[in-house]
């Protein structure tokens, strides 16, 4: 009988435990995690916003560890791994002894050297789930929150305060919103919709410094224009670095992430790293596909992790629905195809008949497919007059035997 | 049959006729009954008539992805388009039965030919306002009222149209500019109208309908009885055997389809000749009868009391007549109209059954086809029986004989129109409109019609007609729907029963059934004159009456015309399913609750018996409080 | 577990399926799911309405042909395996990718990840439509018996 440690219960952890259970029956798996309870961090805005209760952004079912015969340890930070007496330690002393171990503690929201900004109480990331009730109790002492970075996860806190009545500024380093998924006109876009929902932008301006009060909290950003923007709270959103403190003080390497090799074992032995602490990739998806992986090749498959395609996403910010993969911004020696009407903006990067970059505002059903086109460099030379209406049907297989699609090129 | 095992593996649909069901679920032949299974699938987008192929860019589908055809089309351009398409080639069936009987009256009067009723011949001419100097003249200048009508253009209205409606229902009509011009123009106007890229005005169109339903009506309906009533004879109210039992395989047996009871005229009483008998004779038959299936059929039966001799009985509905060919007894099928199911073309081939068809618009494909011609109707009549006494030579002992001797009844009420049934009320509406009053009969339902099996055989109208008279509301049938209804003895008086107590004790002091058999589809314009005298008497127009409409099993093109005359009277009619509209919500909402406003008519669907007969019991008490009855 | 079968050759593109997809949805009340009935469904569809989706689709291969695609519910299925709410999740008994609409946060992971493009959104932006066997259809997945040519069929693997 095995012994299987998970440190990190998001979802690499959780994708990992399951798929565990699955191969291991009869093991003991044990999950470790600072939050109280699982949750999603992709759904913290729908807690923050008023819409589910913390239970209701739970990714698995309530009685998933019962169900699965899974020790869960929440509520514990853990404080030690110790690669050659193979244990953990966590909380006030306690330790579980493994025989495989998984990294899976994600990543922690950066602040950036502003003067206060490290220091002050009203200050917060929107990571977690102790984040958001953080930003829940501040809320009620004041409306006016300040918001650096209009990425995802600043955009994501930006419309749940919305939605209960905030004054949302947000600060943000590029020309334009969310400027990883975005082009111009799609950032255009979500900027109205936000404006229109009572959001100010501040593009290509950072917070430089800040007025505090007595207890060092930060009533006033100071913009690198100068201009002062009065504010009750701060939520930090330019950013995330891999939790990699843990590794490293147990000799794991780990520099700017805990590295993986293809099988995504550390350096140490036994021990396996998955999500966001590997620097991989920081979407959700890749994340279970790491756990997926890692727990296979601790339960012994054999599994090689392929890299993963990180430029992909999807948002869905007020009705308005966007798909962005590829490099957007990569554009140089390549065709760029844009389909615009008044309901939706398509735009197609092709270089050397593959596409390598991808965006579609509007109606994005079943566009799945331009995922793995990208992702795998499909030829699409021929297609370019119906780049935009390429379905599975330009590509269609079928297995015989189990009745499965497949792709014929 | 090679493979019958496989046939009789096959489900068959169900019918109101339990008998029947299991005599068609045991033939080893393929009968409509065994198709409905293999086309249990219906296409969505026909259901709701939002399919378009009217153009070489189609066929075009609305979907919500594709609100609208590559024309342009949206669904309620489309579906009013297939609608009044559908209207106006079902108004030149009717247009083309009552043309044609026009022409036969005609040719009686010119070659002075047997008129049976000269009381139905001063009757019309009084109605039509025509003179003329003999008997055979009337008959000449009465078919050509009829037939200048018929043949004046489009843009000049029909002259006859006020002398047969009822006067507040022609004074609405004007108010809509729906008075028909001529109503072959009409038929032909309204193809251009739904032709590629022409009308796309829903509205303008559902009021075209209800054009073609006046003419269609007036003409095709109501006068085709009143001239098939000269040279035919007028309905006598009788008692008469109904079903397959009426197949006597002693005689030379003559099975006849179709909506022309004139074209008939000739051969009918020809079969009787001794020289002729004396043929049948000679090949071992004791003579000729005639089996009567479709609505010729239920005419031949309705004016039955001049046609004992040649006549046994009305077999069945459309959607028996491959089972009655199937009994073997049958030596020849006549055809001059629908519905004459191209499905008897197998069972004919295999049962070596003669095909002879009199009109080429009902030309079967392994039919011969011996045009009716009145001037050389002697010579083809002799042709035409030389032939069937051959296929009785040839087929008799040749093919196996399955005979359902006791299907059906022998005391079914027959004969009832507007002329017979006043006639047994004594020469006035006041009795009826009495025990209306008295609400010893709750109203009136003419269910109507034809039959269809896609659904069930005649279920839904068997279901709704028991749930109609047990709430003491009175049937009248008409069509397709009365051969089903006889077949199960509802229009024999101990049908009594099933009826409510009110309606049972008139039905049981009278000696009548609670469902009252007016024959075929084309009697329909007689129910429509019962109302029309009705409503006279009361002084009221006719959406007042309670009085309701349902063609519960609708099934073809014609069905839609006959039902455009009904929303054209202000009647409310319920339809068992959509006529292929309900992808419009603007023709649904006309149809269903519009039309209330414009004619006082509306469409109601249901495909359930005892949900319909709610909502139209609803619709009669409804008009009785109106009336403070 | 079943898995609807395509036989893509027999296809007439009559898209008989697809309205019959949406008959079914149209009412998700458990209920037997006769022809008949769905008959009836498609008599009140609204065809002209967005929100009236088909959870599958039958593309025109552009040379006479037709590709129908359909939820193939996965062995290794994309959707469930990226979703981040738990609204999908393969079920390991039945095989079927099964969808809880009220978990689902319309984040379009799913839609992102299917790579054969089988997952649509839904008008009001708030969840996807997917294929669900006709689960509330005692008599199975309305698309399968609405084919006249038979070219889809529930098959066990």
């Amino acid at each position: 009988m095995e012994r299987f440690v998970i440190i990190g219960a998001g979802a690499a952890g959780i994708t990992a435990a399951k798929t565990l259970r699955a191969f291991r029956p009869q093991d003991v798996i044990t999950v470790l995690s600072t939050d109280e309870q699982v949750h999603s961090r992709c759904m913290l805005h729908k807690f923050l916003g008023h819409e589910r209760t913390a239970e209701g952004i739970n990714f698995v079912p309530a009685d998933f560890f019962e169900k699965n015969d899974i020790y869960h340890i929440s509520g514990q930070t853990v404080t030690g791994i110790d690669t050659a007496a193979k244990t953990v330690s966590y909380g006030e002393g306690y330790s579980v002894p493994y025989d495989k171990l998984l990294i899976a503690a994600g990543s922690a929201f950066f602040i950036p050297p502003i003067p206060h900004f490290r220091e002050a109480p009203n200050v917060f990331g929107f990571r977690d789930l102790s984040d958001a009730l953080k930003i829940d109790a501040a809320f009620a002492g004041g409306k006016r929150v300040f918001i650096v970075g209009s990425g995802l996860v600043g955009l994501d806190a930006a419309s749940a305060l919305c939605r209960r009545g905030a004054q949302v500024t947000i600060a943000e380093m590029a020309p334009r919103v969310m400027p990883l998924q975005t082009d111009g006109y799609a950032a255009s876009v979500y900027q109205k919709v936000f404006e229109d929902h009572g959001c100010r932008f501040l593009l290509g301006i950072g917070a430089s410094d800040a007025v505090v009060d007595g207890e060092g909290n930060i009533t006033e950003v100071i913009l690198s224009t100068g201009e002062h923007v009065p504010c009750d709270f701060i939520i930090m959103a330019a950013g995330v670095r891999p939790r990699i403190q843990l590794a490293q003080a147990a000799g794991i390497r780990a520099e700017r992430a805990i590295e993986v090799d293809d099988h995504l074992r550390t350096s140490a032995p036994d021990v396996y790293a998955a999500g966001d602490c590997t620097g991989l990739s920081g979407v959700w998806p890749d994340a279970m596909a790491q756990g997926k992986a890692a727990a296979e090749n601790m339960a012994g498959v054999g599994t090689v992790y392929e890299k993963p395609y990180p430029f992909k996403n999807t948002s869905n910010f007020f009705g308005v629905t966007m798909l962005s993969v590829g490099r957007l911004d990569q554009t140089e020696g390549a065709d760029v195809i844009v389909h615009r009407t008044p309901k939706e903006y398509k735009k197609a990067i092709v270089k050397d008949g593959k596409l390598t970059g991808y965006l579609s505002l509007g109606d994005i059903s079943n566009s799945g497919l331009y995922l793995h086109l990208i992702k795998n460099g499909v030829d699409v030379s021929g297609k370019l007059d119906r780049i935009f209406r390429l379905t599975f049907a330009d590509f269609y297989g079928i297995n015989e035997k189990n009745g499965e699609y497949v792709y014929t090129v | 049959m090679s493979n019958c095992t496989g046939c009789l593996s096959r489900n068959t649909c169900p019918s109101a006729d339990k008998p029947m069901e299991s005599y068609i679920r045991s033939l080893p032949l393929e009968t409509a009954h065994h198709r409905v299974e293999k086309q249990e699938t219906k296409c969505g987008f026909g259901l709701q008539g939002v399919c378009c192929r009217l153009c070489a860019n189609g066929p075009c589908r609305i979907t919500p992805d594709a609100p609208r055809g590559i024309c342009g089309a949206n669904a309620d351009t489309i579906v009013a388009r297939n609608f009044l398409r559908a209207v106006a080639a079902g108004s030149g069936c009717y247009i083309h039965v009552v043309e044609n009987t026009a022409r036969q009256l005609k040719n009686t009067g010119l070659h002075r030919d047997k008129i049976r009723s000269e009381k139905a011949l001063n009757h019309l001419a009084d109605l039509l306002g025509v003179t003329g100097e003999d008997k055979y003249d009337l008959c000449v200048k009465v078919a050509d009222a009829v037939l200048s009508d018929l043949y004046r253009p489009e843009y000049e209205g029909m002259e006859l149209v006020e002398k047969l409606a009822y006067a507040p229902r022609v004074k609405r009509w004007k108010e809509l500019g729906i008075l028909p011009g001529g109503a072959k123009g009409e038929v032909f106007n309204n193809i251009v109208k739904t032709s590629t890229n022409l009308s796309s005005d829903p509205v303008e169109m559902l009021l075209s309908c209800l054009r073609l339903g006046v003419s269609t009506g007036l003409y095709g309906l109501q006068l085709t009885n009143l001239l098939n009533d000269v040279v035919l004879g007028d309905p006598v109210i009788r008692s008469a055997p109904v079903g397959m039992n009426v197949i006597d395989p002693g005689y030379i047996n003559i099975l006849i389809t179709g909506h022309q009871h004139s074209l008939f005229t000739y051969i009918q009483d020809r079969l009787l000749d001794e020289d002729v008998v004396a043929k049948a004779k000679a090949a071992g038959a004791k003579g000729f009868k005639l089996v009567g299936c479709t609505c010729v059929g239920q005419d031949l039966q309705l004016r039955g009391a001049h046609y004992t001799e040649i006549f046994d009985g009305h077999a069945g509905n459309n959607y028996i007549s491959e089972a009655v060919l199937s009994c073997g007894a049958i030596d020849a099928v006549l055809s001059e109209f629908n519905c004459t199911l191209p499905g008897i073309e197998t069972v004919c081939e295999e049962l070596k059954i003669k095909q002879i068809c009199l009109d080429v618009v009902a030309k079967k494909a392994n039919a011969e086809y011996i045009p009716f011609n009145y001037e050389t109707r002697e010579a083809d009549g002799d042709r035409i029986i030389d032939e069937i006494i051959a296929a009785y030579t040839a087929r008799r002992g040749a093919v196996p004989m399955n005979l359902f001797t006791d299907h059906g009844n022998k005391n079914t009420l027959t004969g009832v129109s507007e002329g017979s049934l006043k006639d047994f009320l004594g020469g006035s509406w006041k009795p009826l409109i009495d025990l209306i009053a008295a609400g010893k009969i709750k109203g009136l339902a003419g269910v109507v019609g034809c039959s269809s099996v896609a659904y069930g055989h005649d279920t839904l109208t068997a279901a709704l007609t028991k749930e109609l008279i047990a709430r003491d509301i009175l049937v009248l049938t008409a069509g397709c729907s009365s051969g089903g209804l006889e077949n199960i003895g509802l229009m024999t008086p101990e049908a009594a029963d099933l009826a409510g107590p009110n309606l049972r004790a008139v039905c049981k002091e009278l000696g009548i059934p609670p469902v009252l058999n007016f024959g075929p589809c084309l009697a329909i314009g007689r129910l429509e004159i019962v109302a029309t005298e009705i409503a006279a008497e009361l002084g009221v127009d006719l959406p007042q009456l309670p009085l309701v409409l349902s063609a519960a099993q609708w099934l073809e093109e014609q069905a839609l015309a006959d039902g455009a005359f009904a929303l054209a009277l202000g009647l409310p009619l319920h339809l068992g399913v959509p006529p292929f509209i309900t992808g419009s919500k603007l023709v649904t909402k006309v149809l269903t609750e519009d039309m209330l406003s414009l004619t006082g008519g509306r469409v109601i669907i249901d495909g359930d018996g005892k949900s319909a007969a709610d909502k139209l019991e609803a619709i009669i008490e409804e008009k009785r409080r109106a009336l403070n009855i | 577990m079943k898995r609807i079968f395509i036989d893509p050759a027999k296809c007439d593109g009559c898209k008989n399926c697809t309205i019959a997809c949406m008959a079914s949805h149209a009412d998700m009340t458990p209920r037997r799911g006769s022809l008949d009935e769905l008959r009836q469904a498609v008599y009140a569809l609204d065809l002209t309405d967005p929100a009236v989706q088909s959870r599958n689709r039958i593309l025109s291969d552009g040379q006479g042909g037709y590709k129908p695609i359909f939820c193939r519910h996965c062995d290794v299925p994309d959707c469930a395996g990226t979703c981040m709410s738990g609204a999908l999740e393969k079920n390991l008994e039945t095989g079927l990718v099964e969808y809880n609409e009220d978990k689902c946060a319309a984040c379009y992971m799913c839609v992102m990840n299917c790579r054969y493009g089988v997952p649509a959104i839904s008008p009001d932006r708030k969840r996807i439509i997917k294929c669900d066997f006709c689960a509330h259809l005692e008599e199975g997945p309305a698309c399968v018996r609405a084919c006249p040519k038979k070219a889809i069929e529930v098959r066990e693997v």
